[in-house]
C-alpha cells in the first residue's frame, strides 16, 4: 500500500519535472503533491535521488532538481562518482566534444585520474575520442552514439582531419560539365534570351541530383556541400550565380569575357624569372631556353 | 614611366629609326626634359646626329619641344612610340572597314607622317603604277581619302604659327577637303613640288582607338552571352557617338525605341526580344545600365565599368597561367569579398589549408593582392594578434601587367632582333633572291626558269648576264634554315601584337582611372 502510494507520488513529481526541461524547486514540487507533507515530499525525494533519476543543481541560493537524460542513466550504471561527473561534462558539449583541458578544469580531477576515468569510460563504448579537423593536434570526447558536428569532423570534406582534395576538384568539375551541358541554350535561343538563360540556369538541388546519380561519391552530400562546390566554380570564374525570386540559387556556366591575353601566350608570361630577366647578365631574352623551346614549336 | 617601359621604349626606336635615334631616345626618357646641349653632351654624338634624330622624333610626333625663354626643351612621348607597332592593326581596320585603297592611303601617310592631300594621292598612285592587280583609279583614291577625312580616321595636322622664332603649334578643326581629279593628274604628271596645296594632314590615332575599344566590348558581350548581344551593344555605341562625346565614362541614356528601330535591321529575333537582351546584357556583364523610364526605358552604356571588368578577366588569365587555377580562385574570392581574413580564404576556396597558404602568400609576393594589417590596441599587450585582410587593389594590379606586358614585348623584340642579327646574311640573301625573281617575272621570263633560280643555280653561271645574282642564289639547307628563322621572326611579330592588344585594354582602363 504504501509502496504504491509513493510511486503515485514519484510519478507526479515526474511528470512535473518533464514539464520542465530545465528543472524544478522543492516549492514546485509541493505544489504538484499538495496532499503530502514536507516529512514525506522529502522522503519521496531522497528515494527519487538515490534512484539517480534527478541531478541536483544549485541556482541562485535555491536548489534545482533536473531530471536525467533516460539513456544516459542506463549508460552509466555501474560507475563511479568521477565517471559520473565527467560523463555528465561530455555529454553536456553534445556532438561539439569537449576538449579535455576543459575537462579537467571544469571537474577539478587530477590528470592522471581524468586519463584513467576517460580511457575506462572509452573502454565501455560510452564515450568517443574524435579528432579536430582545426587543429590535428586537439583530441575532443562526445558521446559514443553521437555524430560529430560540422566544424568538428570538417562535413564531407575531409577524411580522418585530412581534407580531400582531389575528391574537391573532382566534385568541381563535375559541376562544371552538368552547367555547360545546360550553357549553349542561351546562345541565339528562339524564344528570347530571358528563356535561354532561365534554361541554362541549374539549382543547387539539381547539380546535387546529377552528382548523387553519378555515384562518384561514397558520402552523402547534402545541398549546402554542393552550394560550396558551386561556389567554388564561381570564385574560377567558370560560373556566374544569380537568385531566383522563391529564394533558390541558381548557377550558369560562363565564358571570360576576354580570350587568353597576348602577355599568356608568351613565354614571359608564365616565366617564374621574368622579374630576373634583364638585358645583362644571367638570364636574357637573348639566351632565354623557354623563349628558344616556344620557338622551335 | 617605368623603368621596362623605358627599355621597350628604346628596342622599338632602335627597330624604326637606327641606333643614334635609339640613343638621343634613350637619354631623353631617362631625363625627361632636356635641351639640345645637353643631349649632345650626355650622348656625345656629334651636333648634326642629334638634330637629325630630333627632326625624325618630332616628325613623328615621338616628341615635343617647349620654349622657355631661348632655351628649348624636347621631350620623349613614349605612349605614341608605343603606337609604333601597332601600325599594322591600323592598316588591318582600314583594309576590313574601306578596303585596300584606304589601306594604302593610311600606310603611306604613316610613313610620311603628315603630306598633303596631293602629294599622298599621288604617290600612292605613282607606287601602285605598275601592279596590275591592285588596278588602282585616282578618283577611287580621292573619293577613300575624303570618306576618311568623314568619319576621322585622318585630320588635319597642328599648323605652325611662326611668328617668332620658335613656331607653336595650333591644332585646327578639319575641313574636309574637295579635290579636283583634274589637278590630282596634272600634279601627277608634274612635278609634286609646284603643287600649291598646304593642308597637312596626319593619321587620327583616337579614331582608330575609339573602334578598338568598341570592338573589344562587342567581342566580350558576344563571348558571354551571343551574337545577337553583340550587335546590340554594337548599335548602342553607336548611338553613343551620336549624342556623347567618345571617350565618356558612361554614355548619354538611349530610349528604348531608339533602340527598337535599330534592331529591326538585324533580325526578327532580335526585334521581338530587345528588352530581354539588354536585361540579359545589363545582369550578366554590366556593360550598360537601365538609367530611367522615359520613352519605354533609357540605357546607358557604361564603358568605364565595361573597362574595369575586362581589366579584371585580363588580370585572372594572368593569375591563373601564372600561378594556376587554385590561385586564380583565391584571387578573384579575395576580389569579390573585398576584405577578407586568410582563414575564411581558406574555408570559401575549398583548398587544403597548407596549399591555400602557400598560394595566397605567392600572390601577395607577386603583388596581384595587398594585405591591409589591422591591430588591435596597444593595451591588449602580447596577446592581442593582429588581423590581416588581404584585399585587391585593381589599379596596382593593372600596373603590374603593365609592367610585365612591357617586359615581355621588350624580351620579344630583343628576340627577334637577336635572331635577325644572327640570320641577317641569309635574310639578305634571300630578299635579293627574291628582287631577281620579281624582276624575272616582271620581264615574262618562263616559269622553268624561275623556279631554278629559287633552287638551283649553277647552270645559270653558264648564261652571261645572270653570272653575279646567280651565285648569291640560295642552297638547300640555307633555304630550309632562312625558313626557320623566318617562321621565328613571324611568330615573335604575332606575339608583339597580342600583347598590343593587351597593353591597348590596359592604356583604355588607365585613361579612365586619371
Amino acid at each position: 500500500m504504501s509502496d504504491n502510494k509513493s510511486d503515485e507520488v514519484s510519478e507526479k513529481i515526474l511528470n512535473v519535472a518533464r514539464k520542465n526541461p530545465k528543472g524544478i524547486s522543492d516549492k514546485d514540487m509541493a505544489a504538484a503533491v499538495p496532499e503530502l507533507t514536507s516529512a514525506e515530499l522529502v522522503a519521496a525525494i531522497n528515494k527519487l535521488l538515490q534512484q539517480g533519476v534527478f541531478d541536483l543543481y544549485n541556482q541562485g541560493g535555491s536548489l534545482l532538481y533536473r531530471l536525467k537524460n533516460q539513456n544516459s542513466k542506463q549508460a552509466i550504471k555501474g560507475a563511479d562518482n568521477e565517471e559520473k561527473v565527467v560523463y555528465n561534462l561530455i555529454e553536456e558539449a553534445g556532438n561539439k566534444g569537449i576538449w579535455i583541458r576543459d575537462i579537467r578544469i571544469r571537474s577539478n580531477l587530477a590528470n592522471t585520474q581524468l586519463t584513467k576515468v576517460l580511457k575506462s569510460l572509452e573502454g565501455k563504448k560510452v564515450i568517443k575520442a574524435v579528432k579536430c579537423v582545426n587543429a590535428s593536434k586537439k583530441k575532443v570526447y562526445m558521446l559514443f552514439n553521437l555524430e560529430p558536428d560540422r566544424s568538428v569532423s570538417g562535413g564531407a570534406w575531409y577524411q580522418d582531419q585530412d581534407f580531400e582534395s582531389e575528391f574537391v576538384d573532382i566534385l568541381n568539375r563535375q559541376c562544371l560539365r552538368f552547367l555547360q551541358q545546360r550553357a549553349d541554350k542561351i546562345k541565339n535561343n528562339p524564344r528570347g534570351p530571358i528563356v535561354g538563360r532561365t534554361q541554362s540556369y541549374a539549382t543547387a538541388a539539381e547539380v546535387q541530383k546529377y552528382i548523387t546519380d553519378l555515384g562518384i561519391s561514397k558520402v552523402k552530400l547534402e545541398v549546402e556541400d554542393v552550394i560550396t562546390i558551386l561556389n567554388t566554380l564561381v570564385y574560377d570564374g567558370k560560373a556566374e550565380s544569380n537568385v531566383y525570386p522563391d529564394g533558390n540559387r541558381v548557377y550558369r556556366a560562363i565564358e571570360s569575357l576576354l580570350p587568353p591575353p597576348g602577355l599568356v601566350q608568351v613565354p614571359c608570361g608564365v616565366c617564374p624569372l621574368i622579374h630576373k630577366c634583364n638585358s645583362t647578365g644571367l638570364i636574357t631574352p637573348q639566351e632565354c631556353k623557354y623563349m628558344d623551346e616556344w620557338l622551335e614549336q | 614611366m617605368s623603368r621596362q617601359l623605358g627599355r621597350v621604349v628604346s628596342q622599338i626606336l632602335n627597330r624604326y629609326f637606327g641606333e643614334i635615334v635609339e640613343k638621343v631616345g634613350n637619354d631623353l626618357f631617362m631625363y625627361g626634359s632636356k635641351p639640345m646641349g645637353m643631349i649632345i653632351k650626355s650622348t656625345g654624338l656629334p651636333r648634326t646626329q642629334v638634330i637629325e634624330s630630333l627632326r625624325t622624333l618630332l616628325k613623328f610626333d615621338l616628341a615635343t619641344f617647349e620654349a622657355k625663354d631661348v632655351i628649348v626643351d624636347y621631350k620623349l612621348l613614349p605612349d605614341n612610340i608605343l603606337l609604333l607597332i601597332r601600325y599594322p592593326r591600323y592598316l588591318l581596320q582600314m583594309k576590313t572597314k574601306y578596303g585596300s585603297e584606304a589601306e594604302m592611303l593610311v600606310e603611306e601617310l604613316l610613313q610620311q607622317a603628315s603630306c598633303t592631300a596631293t602629294v599622298l594621292i599621288v604617290s600612292v598612285m605613282n607606287k601602285y603604277k605598275d601592279d596590275k592587280e591592285k588596278n588602282l583609279n585616282i578618283v577611287k583614291l580621292k573619293d577613300t581619302f575624303i570618306s576618311l577625312a568623314t568619319a576621322g580616321y585622318i585630320q588635319q595636322a597642328p599648323v605652325a604659327e611662326s611668328n617668332s622664332e620658335i613656331p607653336i603649334l595650333v591644332p585646327v578643326a578639319t575641313i574636309v577637303p574637295d579635290l579636283d581629279v583634274r589637278e590630282l593628274i596634272n600634279a601627277m604628271n608634274t612635278n609634286l613640288n609646284n603643287v600649291s596645296d598646304n593642308i597637312y594632314w596626319k593619321v587620327n590615332y583616337d579614331r582608330f582607338h575609339l573602334d578598338f575599344r568598341d570592338e573589344v566590348m562587342i567581342k566580350a558581350v558576344t563571348r558571354r552571352i551571343d551574337d545577337n548581344a553583340g550587335e546590340l551593344l554594337k548599335l548602342m555605341l553607336e548611338q553613343m557617338y551620336l549624342s556623347s562625346s567618345s571617350w565618356a565614362s558612361d554614355s548619354s541614356p538611349v530610349p528604348l525605341t531608339d533602340l527598337k528601330d535599330g534592331c529591326q535591321r538585324i533580325s526578327d529575333n532580335m526585334k521581338n526580344h530587345v528588352e530581354q537582351y539588354l536585361r540579359v546584357i545589363e545582369e550578366s556583364t554590366a556593360f550598360i545600365r537601365r538609367t530611367g523610364d522615359a520613352g519605354g526605358g533609357q540605357y546607358s552604356v557604361r564603358i568605364q565599368h565595361a573597362l574595369i571588368q575586362l581589366v579584371e578577366a585580363l588580370c585572372d588569365h594572368t593569375v591563373t597561367e601564372r600561378l594556376g587555377g587554385k590561385a586564380a580562385r583565391i584571387f578573384r574570392l579575395i576580389r569579390s569579398k573585398k576584405y577578407i581574413e586568410e582563414d575564411d580564404i581558406q574555408k570559401n576556396a575549398m583548398l587544403p589549408n597548407k596549399e591555400c597558404k602557400e598560394l595566397t602568400y605567392k600572390l601577395l609576393e607577386e603583388h596581384f593582392i595587398s594585405v591591409q594589417p589591422m591591430r588591435k590596441a596597444a593595451s591588449a599587450g602580447g596577446m592581442a594578434k593582429a588581423i590581416y585582410l588581404y584585399h585587391v587593389k585593381l589599379h596596382d594590379v593593372a600596373h603590374v601587367i603593365r609592367d610585365m606586358c612591357y617586359r615581355s614585348l621588350h624580351n620579344v623584340m630583343s628576340v627577334s632582333r637577336h635572331t635577325r642579327v644572327l640570320n641577317a646574311r641569309l635574310l639578305d640573301k634571300k630578299r635579293r633572291v627574291r628582287t631577281i625573281v620579281h624582276g624575272m617575272r616582271l620581264r615574262g621570263e618562263p616559269q622553268q626558269n624561275i623556279d631554278d633560280v629559287r633552287y638551283i643555280f649553277c647552270i645559270y653561271i653558264l648564261r652571261g648576264a645572270w653570272t653575279v645574282e646567280v651565285l648569291d642564289t640560295l642552297t638547300p639547307p640555307e633555304v630550309t634554315s632562312s625558313a626557320e628563322a623566318e617562321r621565328r621572326l613571324n611568330t615573335l611579330a604575332a606575339s608583339e601584337l597580342h600583347l598590343d592588344r593587351e597593353l591597348f585594354i590596359l592604356t583604355s582602363y588607365f585613361t579612365y582611372q586619371r
